[in-house]
């Protein structure tokens, strides 16, 4: 894959805007109208999807130059996949695609932004993504969960870099692992063993690096006898489910917990004993929503003349399957809790701002996309905004502390926690 | 490139985070000349003018940017993008006031909460909220754009703020006639506006529509009370236009909307496989030119008088209405499509990334028709060819204000990147264009024909306008009127009005 393989995508676009909004239909309130976080703070065109398209097209039919303000519009977007929801609502081509790809080419041909340098430099070192001392499953002590190094086992869980070396998270893995228990899942963890899924570095614009860490979590799996990775992390999930399947990596099932808890919830495995009186609203990570669509294996051309389409016809990942409703039917398990919408949700879901690598990058970018949730969330009338990625409730909690503003920031498993 | 003492001075005004001449800024905006300035108020944008007077460097202002023209010498783009507040909104005087950065779609959102809505072009409704000029489906009730526009504050070329209308007399946005001054005219000469006044109407719809569903096909689980969507076709045109014309004098439509098939076709359909082979359907079932209407009523009589007035009409003019349309779930489709306008990008750009358009506004009937049936004729042997995207060459369009004025368009949806196809959709434009001034038809929008052709047809106006051009932007830097043909670079073959050949003054 290469930018260059998507140069037909970018010259249907057709300046039209619609990338910057969610779609027109659904816009209920000039005030949540917006989609692209980067271009509703940057303002350039330059910023929003379409934008980027245009001057993908552009370099690549004369050369590219990586001025400062080039660097910063590739690496001040998200990656979130909002443009691309809305762009395909009307169009049949691809437009998040190109811009990964605007990315990689970037720092493929050495132009990265020094932090992710640095984060990647985390990873070729630690096997991590995040600063943080101590153990990576310091967060599994004195919980005797199997070690997958040495038992096999039918499930395979997945903590993820942010959970594991932020104790603020270590919350998140614990509730899944006792409830795992509680289920009599037959499941383990790699412990300093697990490494990152290589997802977040994909993000970042390093494909080798996501390579490398695919390869070895493929034989970490591998070894462990696991049919299922569990994550409780949507940026893993999205490696695992997506990515690794896009590059041909997939051997596993992969789901996200929110799924498997609604499966046990159902089954009664996991039993809800007690109501939740809460006003909660839920928000969608982008990668574990729009992003986490399946990928779709497409091997045709183009057909020849003027039409934009393909043999065979293309079908086209618009974001509408990606994991909704097992977060939400979750909570609506839960007696007593009452779940309030934001205006922008599922596919058209604002970002928190940790896309992309943002949050490294450039923290107060980040901030920014992540306060404007939260204004979208006070409005809901909510108490809790509940999610289902430490990423997010990361960038949430820092918009709650930044506004102090009477709001708490749960993950859907603490959510839970509180009912069993 | 602008001066750089020049670029500071814009630096000083709009902050540096506000402009950029860089390579990649240029790219995004389609123009190796452009100098993008983002000014964040009225105030900002009269400084930037007066710093472009004062280098004497051309200026162009842009609200969404959906159709843009660039100039071929260095000039400054103020992109009004973060002038995006709806500043008022007046139920009782049924007049909204926004800025140039507003969407339709953001403003009708709200007003559908007041039971209000909105003129909106054609285009889409991710275009300005501005009315400004250019149609659109809901113009049997809501008008045309240039009959919408109402008190207006205005930057001119010069950089001197007026306020037109009842704006400069009483603070107040009414108006756009006075009591004070009114340019309505005038201000489709250069200038840039900041806030205007525009006309809402009344909606007999929901506050909002309940959606289910995901992207891209919502969909609406219940039709609102008292509505009713049909697509009708006619054995003739003649059939047709009557039709038409008794809807409007009757009075009883909320949007009548004269798609062809194909537009039928794509508003319905979530893809380009699924579109052609739907079109394939449409064309089966229709007897000839066709039009969709929206019947509102207000209350269940109101309705059910309405219905049986369209019966009538529709039996008088031998229509024949399209089965397909009034399977609910298609009606609904078209309904929310229609009524928020959200698939002009499925219409004209999903099958081959652009279209290149021939259109009259203000008038429909007789004459421009005729014209652009003959226009049909020259696309479909392009069809033929495979130059343009076969979708059996209709020409469309609509009534506007109960049928007192009217719209008349047809495209040629092609690939712009395809050398053949892009020539062969410039030569019909032209040929079309020169075809409504010998047949004396229509005279074809500015900028597609040169100003000297076009000019003395029209009592050589272009003489006048050069005149008053003159007058407000003596150093000749303005906003410059120009026509593009959307999603294509492909503008500067044709000559602009006001187009100037060579380096800036």
């Amino acid at each position: 894959m290469a930018i260059e393989d998507y140069e037909g995508d970018m010259k249907m676009c057709c300046r039209c805007s619609a990338c910057k909004y969610i779609p027109l239909q659904m816009i209920r309130h000039s005030k949540f109208s917006d989609v692209c976080p980067s271009i509703a703070r940057y303002n350039f065109h330059a910023y929003s999807g379409g934008g980027k398209l245009l001057i993908g097209r552009e370099m690549l039919a004369k050369g590219f130059e990586y001025t400062d303000r080039f660097l910063h519009i590739v690496f001040n977007c998200l990656l979130c996949g909002a443009c691309d929801v809305s762009c395909k609502y009307a169009m049949d081509m691809e437009v998040l695609l190109p811009i990964s790809e605007l990315r990689m080419k970037c720092v493929e041909n050495g132009n990265t932004h020094p932090t992710f340098e640095k984060v990647i430099n985390l990873l070729r070192s630690k096997g991590k993504m995040v600063e943080g001392e101590g153990k990576r499953s310091e967060w599994a002590e004195g919980l005797n969960i199997k070690d997958v190094r040495r038992e096999k086992v039918e499930v395979y869980y997945h903590a993820g870099c942010l959970s594991s070396y932020n104790k603020e998270y270590h919350h998140i893995p614990r509730t899944v692992a006792k409830m795992l228990k509680e289920a009599g899942v037959n499941f383990g963890i790699a412990y300093e063993g697990e490494i990152c899924c290589g997802g977040r570095a994909h993000e970042m614009g390093y494909r080798e690096d996501f390579f490398n860490q695919a390869m070895k979590n493929v034989e970490i799996v591998k070894r462990s006898g696991a049919r299922v990775i569990v994550t409780s992390c949507a940026h893993c999930y999205h490696a695992f489910k997506v990515l690794y399947d896009r590059y041909g990596f997939k051997e596993f099932e992969v789901l996200h917990i929110t799924e498997l808890l609604e499966k046990l919830i159902k089954e009664g495995r996991i039993k809800i004993r007690n109501s939740l009186a809460l006003n909660v609203t839920y928000h969608d990570p982008c990668y574990l929503g729009r992003l986490g669509e399946a990928w779709i294996h497409f091997k045709g051309k183009k057909l020849p003349g003027i039409k934009f389409v393909f043999d065979p016809p293309k079908t086209y990942r618009r974001g509408a399957h990606g994991v909704y409703n097992p977060p939400r039917e979750v909570l609506r398990m839960i007696p007593g809790l009452k779940i309030y919408e934001m205006e922008r949700k599922k596919e058209y879901a604002w970002c928190c701002g940790a896309g992309g690598g943002v949050s490294e990058s450039n923290p107060d970018f980040a901030l920014w996309t992540a306060e404007r949730r939260l204004e979208e969330a006070m409005e809901t009338g909510a108490t809790v905004i509940v999610t289902a990625c430490p990423w997010c409730e990361q960038m949430l909690k820092k918009a709650v502390a930044s506004r102090g503003v009477d709001l708490q920031v749960w993950d859907v498993v603490e959510v839970v926690e509180r009912t069993i | 490139m602008l001066p750089r003492s020049m670029y500071k001075e814009i630096e000083l005004v709009v902050g540096p985070e506000n402009v950029s001449d860089d390579i990649s800024i240029k790219y995004a905006y389609r123009s190796p000349y452009v100098t993008v300035v983002l000014p964040g108020s009225t105030e900002e944008v009269q400084a930037v003018v007066k710093i472009c007077n004062k280098y004497k460097v051309p200026f162009k202002a842009q609200s969404t940017g959906w159709s843009f023209y660039p100039p071929e010498y260095d000039f400054v783009l103020l992109d009004l993008r973060r002038m995006d507040r709806i500043i008022e909104i007046d139920e009782k005087n049924m007049y909204a006031v926004c800025e140039p950065g507003v969407i339709a779609a953001e403003l009708q959102a709200e007003l559908f909460k007041r039971g209000l809505t909105c003129n909106i072009k054609g285009a889409g409704s991710n275009c300005t909220a501005l009315a400004l000029s250019g149609h659109g489906h809901m113009g049997i009730t809501t008008s045309t754009g240039d009959r919408n526009d109402l008190a207006t504050e205005w930057v001119t070329d010069e950089g001197e703020i007026i306020r037109l209308g009842s704006l400069s007399s009483s603070g107040e946005w009414f108006c756009g006639d006075g009591p004070g001054p009114s340019l309505r005219a005038i201000i489709r000469s250069g200038g840039v506006i900041t806030k205007q006044a525009t006309k809402v109407y009344h909606w007999p719809g929901p506050t909002y529509y309940d959606l289910k569903g995901s992207s891209p096909q919502y969909i609406l689980l219940e039709k609102p009370a008292n509505f009713m969507v049909r697509y009708f076709s006619f054995p003739s045109i003649e059939k047709m236009l009557e039709a038409e014309l008794k809807i409007g004098e009757s009075e009883i439509a909320f949007e009548l909307m004269g798609f062809c098939p194909s537009m039928v076709s794509s508003n319905i359909t979530t893809s380009n496989e699924e579109d052609f082979t739907t079109l394939q359907e449409l064309l089966k079932e229709v007897q000839g030119p066709g039009f969709m209407v929206i019947i509102a009523g207000n209350y269940p009589e109101d309705f059910e008088y309405k219905k049986k007035v369209l019966e009538q009409i529709i039996k008088e003019t031998s229509g024949k209405s399209l089965k397909i349309v009034e399977d609910p779930k298609v009606e609904t489709t078209l309904l929310i499509q229609c009524t928020r306008i959200s698939a002009s990008i499925r219409e004209t750009f999903r099958a081959g990334g652009a279209f290149a358009s021939m259109m009259v506004q203000g008038q429909r009937y007789d004459l421009h028709v005729r014209w652009l049936e003959e226009a049909a004729e020259m696309k479909r042997e392009l069809i033929r060819k495979g130059l343009v995207i076969a979708d059996e060459g209709y020409q469309f369009g609509w009534a506007e204000e109960n049928a007192h004025l009217g719209h008349t368009e047809i495209f040629c949806r092609y690939n712009p990147y395809d050398e053949a196809s892009l020539k062969a959709v410039q030569e019909w434009v032209r040929k079309v264009a020169e075809r409504a001034l010998e047949g004396c038809f229509a005279l074809p929008r500015p900028g597609i024909l040169p100003v000297e052709m076009v000019g003395p047809r029209m009592s050589n106006y272009h003489l006048w306008f050069e005149k008053i051009k003159e007058a407000f932007d003596p150093n000749y830097i303005g906003g410059l009127t120009g026509f593009s043909y959307v999603g294509v670079d492909s503008a500067s073959d044709h000559t602009s009005l006001y187009k100037r050949k060579g380096p800036a003054p």
